[in-house]
């Protein structure tokens, strides 16, 4: 804990402190080709590259006691009305190439301290050996993640990834093992370009586990074609570990300013267990959708809105999720009074899995409008998001200011707060609000 | 008869119609600024008005009149990151975001006055018509008119070196009339293949008071790729191409 808090303060006093760079007005004179010359000649140089960045997070969490997931996570006991934590990650990532032959690698070390929890772990996030005899062929082997979709929250297609934390879209997610065959072909007229990409998905009990049932190879494809200015992708996921889905996307610009984007997934035979009010379970089978529609739209003084809508054809019901928070409650109840904890324990289970997932009701509208440097503050962008649960009215409010002060650091302030009724998804997670401060410096 | 033909003939040659194609100029501008087909390296920095600066170095791949690919390889915060632009369509490939996103010519993937259609530029005469051209002493002046609204400027004024067949100088308009920035072509030098060119692009703008950006053009050399290596799909291995 005392490392992290002294890196952080130096970080930030060193950030806030230091001059950005040297003064002094620039001009084409300033300006040697020589030295650029010179660092041009390292980059090509080397066959290698090595990379990353240090970042240390602080965050409060403030604590909604009444919550249903509040009180499965505190079984034991209150831990407060607040609770702060202090995540440090190094990412490193690093590459190879030697002719047709490339290896790449991005992993991540990451401690944590706080009131709550104190881990250490390292992740590895993808690590793949690639082949690319011509530029239109290739293979990758090894840790990929996929990245199928156009949606900017939510991909419905991604059948090949891990699901994207839709508060924080941009962060680098975990892949599966593949492997993996691309073909591109490119032509004139209104058909640009053609890819096929084949995915070889292999499930083990320590392989890809949470893809599904274990021993199994599965497939997946995509077509992707650049048709009329339009990019319009394809997909198919079939195997023994999940059940067949089908899925479709396109992006286009309507105008400069204006991008379109959507998804259509069909998951055959899905299978679905809702609790009822006392916890018991009923299968239901059928073939499910799910889809997203969303824009971007850039106005004249640059600030960019995000809108996408999401079905989720694989979500629960209002009153199917209503259902789960009335069976916390009851069997809350039952273990204060008689410290009965089976049905508690089974709550805890429930919630580990498809009822704790981010987002796992049946509709969502994403909104995110960010205005790139507001009163000329050159690498200042402040945004505000929010996630609004349009089954039950719940929603979450995301603002946040990024900003970098000098190249290579960036500091980013973000609240969130999150609103709603009871039984509500918002309204029952364990938090009400959150403060979280990133500092990433890159090197 | 043979005299008043004659006298057509002088006439034609004389008049500033005929001695003046814009087209013609504009294309050989084009042609003398990059080759049709080429790999660069450029080294972009902003600088702010209290002089602090922003320095990155990107690896370009262009090919006939609508294809260009970059890839930022310094600083280590944007290291990796991918433009692509097919015509009129333009995308961002960020590594640890999910697939290629569409962008517009008018952002800025950088920040600082250069917008993504500088960034990308692909040859005038493809984006424009000559709406006008006359000679002003040692120059011509072009005024050009965007061919469609996809284009990131309106118009175009550009006074263009008579002996070298260079810009010196081009004013960038919105449709409203707006000046958004002024480009200033400096430092021509020999590259790689003899052909002397602006080393230098520097653009300051109304909309960004006291603030300047420099495009450096270090190296430019004639490359030509298979189409393929401008694809959406192949934009994360972009650097396997260098």
């Amino acid at each position: 804990m005392n490392v992290a808090l002294g890196a952080a303060v130096t970080l930030l006093l060193w950030a806030l402190l230091a001059p950005a760079a040297a003064a002094g007005a620039q001009s084409t004179n300033d300006i040697r080709l020589e030295d650029i010359e010179k660092e041009i000649a390292r980059t090509v140089e080397r066959p290698y590259s090595l990379g990353g960045f240090l970042e240390l997070q602080p965050t409060l969490f403030g604590f909604d006691r009444d919550a249903a997931f509040h009180r499965l996570r505190f079984l034991d006991g209150d831990e407060g009305a607040t609770a702060a934590q202090y995540d440090l990650k190094l990412r490193l990532e690093g590459s190879y190439r030697k002719g047709i032959f490339s290896l790449f690698g991005r992993a991540d070390a990451l401690t944590t301290q706080g009131d709550l929890d104190s881990e250490s772990r390292i992740n590895l996030l993808e690590g793949f050996a690639s082949l690319k005899p011509t530029p239109g062929l290739a293979v990758d082997v090894g840790e990929k993640v996929v990245k199928w979709g156009k949606g900017y929250a939510w991909n419905p297609v991604a059948f090949v990834d891990r699901p994207k934390n839709p508060e924080d879209p941009e962060l680098a997610l975990e892949g599966f093992y593949v492997v993996a065959a691309q073909a591109i072909r490119s032509f004139g007229g209104p058909l640009k370009t053609v890819a096929f990409t084949a995915v070889g998905v292999p499930v083990d009990t320590d392989v890809n586990e949470e893809l599904g049932e274990a021993d199994h190879l599965n497939l997946a494809a995509k077509l992707y074609l650049l048709l009329f200015d339009t990019d319009l992708d394809a997909m198919l996921f079939t195997g023994g570990s999940r059940t067949t889905r089908f899925g479709f996307d396109f992006a286009r610009n309507i105008t400069p300013n204006f991008e379109v984007h959507g998804e259509w997934a069909l998951i055959t035979d899905f299978e679905q267990r809702p609790v009822d009010e006392r916890g018991r379970p009923v299968l239901r089978v059928a073939d499910v959708m799910s889809y997203l529609v969303g824009l971007r739209y850039l106005t004249e003084r640059e600030t960019t809105f995000i809108a996408e809508y999401y079905r989720n054809g694989t979500g629960f019901t209002g009153a199917q999720m209503e259902d789960f928070f009335r069976f916390v409650e009851t069997s809350d109840a039952t273990f204060r009074s008689t410290g009965n904890p089976t049905g508690i324990r089974r709550a805890i289970t429930l919630a580990e899995g498809a009822y704790g997932r981010p987002n796992p009701l049946r509709s969502y509208l994403y909104l995110r409008a960010s205005q790139k440097e507001p009163f000329d503050i050159l690498y200042f962008t402040p945004a505000l998001t929010s996630i609004v649960n349009v089954v039950d009215g719940s929603f979450v409010v995301i603002p946040e200011l990024t900003y970098s002060p000098r190249t290579n650091l960036e500091l980013r302030l973000r609240g969130a707060a999150l609103v709603g009724e009871d039984r509500t998804e918002y309204g029952e997670k364990q938090t009400d609000y959150r403060l979280e401060l990133r500092v990433r410096y890159y090197f | 008869m043979k005299i008043p033909l004659i006298a057509i003939a002088v006439l034609l040659a004389v008049s500033p119609a005929a001695a003046l194609d814009g087209v013609d100029i504009l294309k050989k501008v084009d042609a003398n600024l990059q080759p049709e087909s080429f790999e660069s390296y450029r080294k972009l920095i902003n600088v702010e008005p209290n002089g602090a600066k922003r320095e990155y170095l990107l690896w370009t791949l262009k090919k006939g009149d609508d294809k260009i690919a970059s890839l930022f390889l310094a600083p280590a915060s944007e290291k990796g990151r991918g433009t692509l632009r097919l015509g009129d369509n333009m995308w961002l490939y960020i590594p640890t975001v999910g697939k290629p996103i569409r962008i517009t010519s008018l952002q800025s993937v950088v920040g600082g006055v250069f917008n993504n259609a500088d960034i990308m530029q692909l040859d005038y005469h493809v984006e424009y018509d000559v709406r006008a051209v006359e000679e002003q002493g040692g120059e011509y002046f072009l005024d050009l008119k965007a061919k469609s609204t996809a284009v990131a400027y309106d118009q175009l004024k550009m006074w263009v070196d008579r002996k070298r067949l260079l810009p010196i100088r081009i004013e960038c308009y919105a449709a409203t009339g707006l000046l958004i920035k002024t480009l200033y072509f400096k430092e021509p030098k020999a590259f790689d293949d003899g052909r002397v060119r602006p080393s230098i692009l520097e653009t300051d703008s109304p909309l960004y008071k006291g603030y300047r950006s420099f495009m450096v053009y270090a190296r430019i050399k004639k490359r030509v790729v298979p189409d393929e290596v401008f694809t959406l799909d192949f934009l994360p291995r972009l650097e396997t191409m260098r």
